[in-house]
């Protein structure tokens, strides 16, 4: 399969990126520095384990996707490479795809490796593995697949630094949509207030995948909420990858 | 043949717009299903680990004044959600953040006070904010003015009201009305004599009727207590030596309690009623 | 014999510049390239050769235009599946080895897994590789780039080969295998489309040339038939006479020793300067007649537009 061609060959160049290993060690460096933080704490050490464990594993690998996200069309363009790969049968949608799934694969497999250190630290703590964990880093990862077709799709119009700019801009309005919740409802109905209600479900809710204070917690998590949020990440992805795949078709390789 | 290639194309374009718009369509509805699932706040649970200001202050890389802004914000919608119980847990601590970043922000020092008092029903987290206020903002009446209306008003604290009133009315440009509002104090706290002083002070310098007027109202009132005092204890020294109340007040002068009977300050005579052994003014103070 | 390339009335502007300044570079190219042959196509530089490359290989879009690959529309992708493409430069991916950069050519064309296996020794093998495919391509020099860009070019045995510009950098050497091989691609009946300014090669091996310039092609046919048979003027080197003796005869370019080199446009007087020779009892050493080159035509059509 075409797709699963550059998806190999991605994930062979993006895990030569030395940022990757970089943001890794901080990554582990956080995730153990948990350890040592919670020896700080009256009361409850887990639990600051379990939050800066996962903000680390969340942090990091939002900065991983975009770091290596936003160079990786940038250089087949710059380097010309391209010119070698779109000049046989494919699909430029075939590209973008291949490069996209690449990428999942090597921050799935970063993820993976972030998790381990981070659950062993817990089970040496708690000498159990809650479930509920997984589940946070499960959705963690899908945000973290959300931000990288995020970053190709700037990729592949703009330089790098632009793109990490952008992609960035993206993560961090993700995270403040409940700021333009709270301004529309205060706000009377009108125009103005249609307006930021329509900004409001355009504009991505990365909160949507962040279950890490329930988890840490031990409160409950309502069940609809998994899948709703599931499908908005999966439908969202869907979006941007489309329209990466709309711009890059339209590109002159000069 | 080409052609055909070409309107392929424009169809595949076509396709994909159409996949974008039932993507976006299917994500806006989700995130409204979303939404709608309400997920349990924990009380606090976003303030768990606060530092303190001077390590924010430093943390915010110069972005200070934007952190006092953003957290403040928060603060405002965080104290105003009736859900959270704990909410008052670490009050003080907060906005001693947000004043910490930004001492010249006015707004916190009042609003937290304001908040401490009617919310949390926590007037010494509004004594502290306040007092920072004050300590940062020298310049400011309004923070040793608000500390005193608390004391008065909420602790009916009169000598810390008596305090703070003074520690306004050095500040240049406070309202001359805070004088009153310490003569007020200082009589509310007991001391008449002093309290008389102040108000004849205030007399003096009134600078139009309406101050004038208040000012003698406010004597008379500290005279009429004043009296009121002496007359009581006096007819308290009859009682005990005679067994009864005396008829009138005139008694306490024939029998030596007193050398004479005071009169208000429009001359008039108090009254006196025999039963009760309280003495009253003819007319209240403030309708003269 | 059908067409392997049909280009009609392509045409393609660009807008460069922060203050967008619009150059026509393709102005309505047409020409054809018929399958089994060698075409060259020839033009200064700028004049727009790489960019109708770019437009076959739907790399860029033109403005408007048909071009077909063997009868199918260049939209397609399939188009490109019976094409082998070496760019000027070699822009490969400098991590991968030699032997997984074919085996990644070769899952893009969708080989499966006997095929890509046996194809990738052979090529390796074939253009002298086989020591090196277990090193990545950062450590290739020059040469062994070009060689390796061939091997990619020929992975799934195209019928249709497109260069740009293979001759260029090289030395004699390199030049003649690179003939060698197109001549052997047209053997094995492929069809080779390159482009070239070296135009000794082109003459000695096109079939059929067609010359951009400035956007728009001036000359298109059987290379034989552009090139007239036509004698320009005789060389002759002759001894023992002096240079005063061709005089009316032919123009004398230069003497050494004895020798005298001789330029007559004047067919009929060659005869002249032989019996001359002969009567005067000198040596004729060498007559050639020089026919109209390419590169007479090209000098002449350049400079005409």
């Amino acid at each position: 399969m075409k797709i699963g061609a550059i998806a190999r060959i991605t994930f062979k160049e993006a895990k030569r990126d030395r940022i990757l290993y970089l943001l890794f060690f901080f990554a582990a460096l956080g995730i153990g520095g948990a350890r040592v933080l919670a020896i700080l704490t009256v009361g409850d050490r887990v639990k600051i384990i379990k939050d800066v464990g996962l903000a680390s594993i969340s942090l990091f690998g939002v900065l991983m996707a975009i770091l290596i996200g936003t160079g990786l069309v940038y250089k087949e363009i710059d380097k010309k490479t391209i010119f070698t790969l779109l000049s046989k049968p494919l699909h430029r949608a075939e590209f973008i795809l291949g490069k996209f799934l690449g990428l999942v694969l090597t921050l799935f497999v970063m993820t993976l490796f972030m998790s381990l250190i981070f659950l062993a630290i817990v089970y040496a703590h708690t000498l159990k593995v809650e479930g509920t964990l997984l589940v946070a880093i499960g959705y963690i990862f899908l945000e973290l697949v959300l931000v990288t077709a995020v970053a190709i799709l700037f990729s592949s119009f703009s330089t790098p630094i632009l793109s990490s700019l952008f992609a960035l801009a993206f993560y961090l309005i993700g995270h403040l949509s409940w700021g333009l919740e709270l301004i529309f409802k205060k706000m009377t109905p009108g125009a103005g207030r249609t307006l930021v209600r329509a900004f409001y479900t355009v504009l991505p809710d990365l909160e949507n995948f962040n279950f890490r204070t329930e988890v840490v917690h031990g409160l409950p998590i309502p069940p609809e909420i998994y899948l709703s949020s599931f499908l908005y990440g999966v439908c969202y992805t869907a979006f941007i990858l489309g329209l990466a795949v709309l711009i890059f078709r339209r590109r002159d390789f000069i | 043949m080409a052609k055909t290639a070409s309107a392929k194309k424009g169809t595949a374009t076509i396709l994909l717009v159409a996949f974008l718009t039932a993507a976006a369509a299917a994500f806006m509805a989700l995130k409204v299903a979303t939404d709608r699932v309400g997920r349990e706040k924990l009380p606090g649970s976003s303030i768990i680990y606060i530092p303190s200001g001077k390590f924010l202050k430093y943390a915010t890389f110069g972005y200070r004044a934007l952190a006092a802004d953003a957290i403040y914000l928060w603060a405002i919608q965080y104290y105003s959600t009736p859900t959270i119980d704990d909410r008052f847990d670490h009050f003080d601590h907060i906005f001693a953040i947000i004043n910490e970043l930004d001492p010249r922000y006015q707004d916190p020092y009042e609003v937290g006070a304001l908040i401490a008092v009617q919310d949390a029903h926590n007037p010494a987290a509004a004594f502290s904010i306040l007092d920072r206020g004050a300590a940062n903002n020298p310049d400011q009446w309004v923070y040793p003015f608000n500390a005193g209306h608390v004391a008065m008003e909420t602790l009916k604290d009169f000598p810390l009201a008596e305090k703070y009133f003074e520690q306004c009315l050095k500040i240049p440009g406070a309202p001359e009305f805070v004088e009153r509002l310490r003569a007020n104090a200082i009589f509310k706290k007991g001391d008449l004599r002093t309290s008389w002083e102040t108000w004849l002070d205030i007399y003096k310098r009134a600078p139009d009727e309406r101050t004038k007027k208040i000012a003698s109202n406010h004597l008379y009132n500290v005279k009429a207590a004043i009296d009121s005092a002496v007359l009581e204890d006096a007819a308290t020294k009859y009682r005990e030596r005679f067994g009864h109340r005396p008829g009138d007040l005139e008694a306490l002068v024939r029998t030596g309690f007193l050398r004479e009977v005071p009169k208000d300050m429009d001359g008039q005579d108090y009254l006196y009623d025999p039963a009760t052994g309280k003495v009253k003014t003819v007319t209240s103070p403030w309708r003269r | 014999m059908a067409d392997a390339i049909r280009i009609d009335n392509l045409q393609k502007k660009f807008r460069l510049g922060f203050i967008p300044k619009t150059r026509q570079i393709l102005k309505g190219i047409t020409f054809s390239v018929r399958e089994g042959e060698i075409f060259g196509y020839l033009g200064p530089n700028g004049a727009g050769k790489t960019t109708t490359i770019k437009c076959l290989l739907d790399l860029i879009h033109p403005d408007a235009g048909t071009i077909e690959i063997f009868g199918r529309s260049h939209l397609s992708p399939r188009s490109r599946q019976p094409l082998g493409f070496l760019p000027e430069n070699p822009y490969f991916y400098d991590y991968l080895t030699a032997a997984e950069f074919l085996a990644f050519t070769a899952d893009l064309f969708g080989l499966d897994r006997v095929e890509k296996k046996e194809r990738i020794t052979r090529l390796l093998k074939l253009v002298g590789l086989e020591q090196a495919a277990r090193l990545p391509l950062r450590k290739f020099s020059r040469g062994m780039l070009q060689r390796a860009g061939l091997a990619q070019a020929l992975v799934n045995d195209p019928k249709l080969v497109i260069l740009d510009e293979p001759l260029g950098g090289m030395d004699p050497i390199g030049r003649k295998e690179i003939r060698d091989i197109i001549v052997r691609f047209k053997d094995e009946g492929k069809t080779v489309f390159f482009t070239s300014h070296i135009l000794q090669d082109i003459e000695m091996i096109c079939d059929r040339v067609a010359i951009i310039v400035g956007g728009r092609i001036v000359k298109e046919g059987v290379l034989r038939d552009l090139v007239s048979e036509r004698v320009l003027f005789t060389e002759m080197t002759v001894s023992g006479l002096s240079p005063e003796a061709f005089r009316g005869l032919g123009e004398s370019m230069s003497t050494r020793g004895d020798r005298v080199l001789l330029k007559v446009y004047d067919e009929s007087k060659v005869e002249e300067v032989f019996a001359l020779v002969h009567g005067q009892k000198g040596r004729l050493l060498s007559l050639s007649p020089r026919t109209e080159t390419l590169e007479d035509i090209f000098i002449e059509t350049v400079t005409r537009t």
